[in-house]
């Protein structure tokens, strides 16, 4: 039992980190960015390739990583997606592209192999009888941490309330002197970064390899849909519901049917109550 | 005193002749084998390169009939529908004279068909599933073509893995608890049922045993469920899954079970660095290893590290041993009459690299005293790999997982 | 009835044509093998995009009817050992079932919201397959099926045959009032709603029509490639589908064919690129899709026809 509160709030928490992103550069740009599953690859793969190419220590590797791969997807959206922004089909089309591209990239450079990226704690921790490997706990720590981090940008700097203007009305939010475009930016930059911290966190104890971004980029869309597209809160309790939800059934049935979980949650959910938990009704 | 006019007829004769013969083999062209596999995995890697070197063996010594060999690649991918394509490819567009490769069971099944439309002869050096060449008996006439060099079927597999659990496990260690997890494949379906049994006989008790789906990630269920189920022993059996992720997180985790058992990632020569060191004390079954075990293997085994800098997988003993049956045969049947190549090679009786090679009525790899065996090594410091089972090949003591203690 | 511009029918028999002769010269079935995929992928195409290129709303799921229809005739060859012919009316059936139940509730969604449930779908479906392995043959999936028709060319000219008829009916659909209607449903449903048209039963109507032509293709692909397995109700089959769509320039449906056959070709054809072939295809794509959203296909055609319109 406290094998699934703890393993499960893990799971919730990295789940979260990569919806929180998803839903907001959704929320604010109206971008559904089908290439969010390739920065949190790219982030494990940088992260890979500054400790063991480069030898770079993970303290400053994961940071870097970091930078890199937001920087990474500011130019996506500058180049690729901005330009594209009339026709939602298109935009989507192309980051969808982009994924693909990067899946390759990455399948070329790095050869379909699981790489190995060290653990930041290299201890077992034993919490209440449960064992756990300090990475784990570490992911959760940080997810939580960065969460509250955004949180507290969005509700109390000028920077969140200028980003809550342009997702409520970007073309008022222009009126009023605000930088829409530098918002999209910072945005996805915020959205890529986030992404690709989860990807750096969890490497040490999944896969690192080419196609490992398809998974969690389904399951940041489900979560994202159930808990309301453009809402954080939402993302957030969303995230926790399926992050329990799939380690009970992992503990108590079997890991084969974990994946159906998600995709039940989702079906169900659209429905029962198509805008989600905390959505608004959709306005396109 | 010969004369020179004589001379000059001889000599004249002498060049026409090696001319004739000259233009004659070069219209001949070469003699084509297609190699389907999946070029990305390492796997692909080690089939092209051991195919490769076999090949200019040969044509360094003549040739096979006067003819030199060449090979052709098609990537298979993982996934049946590329794996159909490649063979199609390599039937009616390059027009193989020989198809060697192979490596997920599921692919070769779905090429099977295409196989026998093409009539063209198939030595598998990959795949391990028994329904591959199940058929060759139930319609000879259709599936006559395939043959499987390497590894020694599913069944056999299966077989020697309770060879080892009852001998070095319950024998040697005392373990009567064991723990059987395998992921979703045909070959590993077909396996376990076998080595439940098998176990069970030999006396051990079975207290878990379950198939996770091949893309899982995450294993701390798992090993939860291990650990309670009291197991003293966990068997695995690996192919495609996340070999690396799956000795990490046993690692992290602490997991107070050793492992050991078949695990095809883990054969790789640089699975220990890859995962940091993490794969200490895992049990790996092999089929060979750098050790005397004919007297071709050693020489073999040098020369494919000094040509491409790594220790060859299975896939790449067994194409070199494909490649040099296929050979055998052809020269035996002197001709690349399919029909008369295949008898040739139903009766091969050729020394591999781990053993003597011949097949049964299925036109499957024998398995047996001298011939082709599984070895049981397990990974110790400093990356060394020490044979624990079969006892006469033993190199070294088995050891426990670090944190266990001795 | 707005009428298919004669220009249109004249390039599509053109087309055909071609098609049809090209294996006659080829020295092996390979490439026969390679044309007969594509046209396949060409019915998936066009029934894709007379649903969901018309009405706006895009499915993410299309796969869902390919898995269906292709493993309804690998379980009756495998299974009830039937023969080959029937199963491809059964296919029908069972796809045009699947649209219905999935359509249904998830049809009055808008936005990424269809399309989301319908991936759901068939991701379900996939994960099902895997884990009632010992019914589904699990990852290897069925194999063992016979071939409709033996010889590989006239197989090839009878899915042809069924590609033309496939296009044919779904673009007399599209311009006939059925057509006018679905592009009305895209441009402001609420509209349509006021105007007292039935909204629901277009729009699931349409998508039984896409879900019967596409499922009647997968028993086709089943019985060509002799085995069926669980890839092939990935999403990455659906997206495959889609961009096949988007090439051909969405909504002209015979762009979608078109670019099918075009793109399959393209990733045969890059096969001498060894390693790089998947990266050069990507790129590819990606060049396509930033320089022409509009398509490739349709607009280029439009725009070498103009005159004569």
């Amino acid at each position: 039992m406290l094998q699934i509160l703890i393993y499960g709030a893990v799971s919730s928490a990295i789940y979260a980190m990569l919806a929180v992103g998803f839903t907001l550069i959704f929320g604010v740009a109206r971008i559904l960015n089908l290439a969010h599953g390739s920065f949190y690859a790219l982030g494990a793969y940088s992260a890979f390739t500054m400790t063991s190419l480069l030898g770079l220590p993970l303290l400053v590797a994961a940071p870097l990583s970091v930078l890199v791969v937001a920087l990474f997807g500011v130019a996506m959206e500058r180049f690729l997606v901005r330009p594209l922004r009339q026709s939602q089909l298109a935009v989507l089309m192309i980051t969808l592209a982009v994924s693909l591209a990067v899946e390759q990239a990455l399948f070329l450079i790095f050869g379909s192999e699981y790489r190995n990226v060290p653990s930041f704690i290299a201890e077992k921790i034993a919490i209440g009888g449960v064992d756990i490997s300090g990475q784990r706990l570490l992911a959760l720590t940080v997810g939580v941490a960065v969460l509250l981090m955004l949180w507290l940008i969005i509700q109390r700097t000028r920077l969140g309330a200028a980003i809550l203007a342009v997702s409520q009305d970007p073309e008022a939010a222009q009126y009023m002197g605000i930088p829409t475009n530098r918002i999209f930016s910072i945005v996805m930059a915020i959205s890529a970064g986030t992404a690709a911290l989860a990807g750096i966190l969890v490497s040490p104890f999944l896969t690192v390899q080419p196609s490992m971004g398809l998974l969690p980029m389904v399951k940041a869309f489900a979560i994202v849909i159930v808990g309301g597209l453009g809402s954080i809160p939402g993302s957030i309790i969303a995230a926790l519901i399926l992050g329990y939800s799939e380690t009970a059934v992992a503990y108590l049935a079997s890991t084969a049917w974990t994946e159906l979980v998600s995709l039940v949650a989702v079906v169900a959910t659209l429905m029962i109550r198509p805008s989600g938990i905390f959505g608004r009704r959709a306005a396109f | 005193m010969i004369s020179p006019f004589r001379l000059a007829a001889a000599g004249l004769i002498a060049l026409g002749t090696t001319c004739i013969s000259a233009v004659a083999i070069a219209q001949q062209g070469p003699i084509k084998i297609g190699i389907p596999t999946s070029i990305q995995l390492q796997v692909g890697r080690d089939t092209q390169n051991a195919a490769k070197m076999a090949v200019e063996e040969i044509n360094a010594q003549g040739g096979l009939l006067g003819r030199k060999l060449e090979i052709v690649v098609a990537d298979e991918t993982e996934n049946p529908e590329q794996g159909i394509a490649a063979i199609k490819k390599l039937t009616a567009d390059d027009k193989v004279d020989v198809l060697i490769g192979g490596y997920t069971s599921g692919v070769t099944l779905a090429q099977l068909p295409h196989i026998s439309n093409a009539k063209t002869i198939y030595l598998g050096i990959g795949a391990a599933s028994p329904s591959i060449t199940a058929k060759v008996k139930a319609d000879y006439d259709n599936y006559k073509y395939i043959f499987r060099v390497c590894p020694i079927n599913a069944a056999h597999q299966a077989r020697a893995l309770v060879d080892f659990i009852n001998g070095k496990l319950k024998g040697d260690l005392k373990y009567s608890k064991i723990a059987i997890v395998g992921e979703n494949a045909k070959w590993v379906q077909d396996l376990v049922p076998i080595l439940k049994k098998g176990a069970a006989d030999g006396g051990s008790d079975v207290r878990l045993a379950e198939f996770f789906d091949t893309s899982t990630s995450d294993f701390s269920p798992l090993f939860a469920k291990v650990k309670e189920s009291g197991a003293q022993h966990l068997i695995v059996i690996l192919s495609h899954a996340s070999s690396d992720i799956f000795v990490k997180q046993w690692y992290d985790a602490q997991v107070p079970i050793p492992i050991g058992g078949i695990d095809v990632k883990s054969q790789d020569a640089d699975f220990f660095s890859r995962v940091g060191g993490k794969a200490i004390s895992e049990t790996v079954a092999l089929f060979a290893i750098r050790a005397p075990m004919t007297p071709k293997t050693i020489p073999f085994w040098d020369e494919f590290v000094k040509r491409f800098g790594t220790a060859p997988v299975y896939t790449g003993v067994g194409t070199y041993d494909a490649v040099h049956v296929y050979a055998e045969a052809v020269r035996r049947a002197n001709s690349l009459d399919t029909d008369a190549v295949i008898k040739a090679l139903e009766k091969t009786d050729m020394v591999g690299i781990a053993g003597k090679i011949q097949f049964d009525e299925v036109h499957d790899v024998k398995t047996g005293p001298g011939l082709q065996n599984l070895i049981f090594v397990q990974w110790q410091g400093n990356a060394d790999r020490v044979v624990v089972w079969p006892k006469d090949s033993q190199t070294g003591k088995m050891i426990s997982p670090p944190w266990l203690g001795n | 009835m707005q009428r298919i511009p004669w220009i249109d029918l004249l390039g599509g028999l053109l087309v055909l044509g071609i098609l049809a002769l090209v294996p006659m010269f080829a020295t092996s079935n390979y490439l026969t093998g390679v044309l007969t995929v594509c046209a396949i992928y060409g019915i998936w195409a066009s029934s894709w995009d007379f649903m969901s290129g018309l009405t706006g709303r895009e499915n993410f799921g299309h796969a869902l009817f390919i898995g269906s229809g292709a493993y309804t005739a690998g379980f009756m060859a495998t299974a009830w050992y039937l023969n080959p012919w029937y199963s491809l009316p059964a296919a029908v059936v069972v796809a045009v079932l699947f649209s219905l139940i999935v359509g249904f509730p998830t049809l009055r969604l808008r936005g990424p919201y269809f399309a989301l449930a319908m991936l759901s779908a068939s991701a379900i479906m996939q994960r099902l397959c895997l884990i009632y392995w010992e019914y589904t043959g699990g990852e290897e999936g069925l194999y063992g099926l016979d071939p409709i028709i033996r010889s590989p060319l006239y197989y090839y000219w009878f899915v042809l045959a069924i590609l033309a008829v496939t296009v044919l009916n779904v673009t007399l659909l599209a311009h006939a009032h059925w057509g006018l209607l679905l592009r009305a449903i895209r441009g402001d449903e609420a509209t349509c709603q006021a105007a007292g048209i039935n909204v629901t039963f277009y729009k699931i109507a349409s998508l039984m029509i896409s879900a019967a032509f596409t499922g009647l293709g997968g028993a086709l692909y089943a019985h060509y490639q002799l085995q069926v397995s669980p890839p092939l109700f990935s999403v990455v089959v659906s997206i495959t589908v889609i961009i096949m769509a988007y090439v051909g320039g969405v909504g002209s449906i015979y762009g979608a064919a078109i670019a099918a056959i075009l793109l399959t070709l393209l990733t045969e054809m890059l096969r001498g690129f060894g390693e790089y072939r998947l990266w050069v295809y990507t790129l590819t794509l990606m060049l396509i899709l930033f320089f022409l959203p509009g398509g490739l296909v349709a607009p280029t055609w439009r725009r070498l026809t103009a005159r004569l319109r």
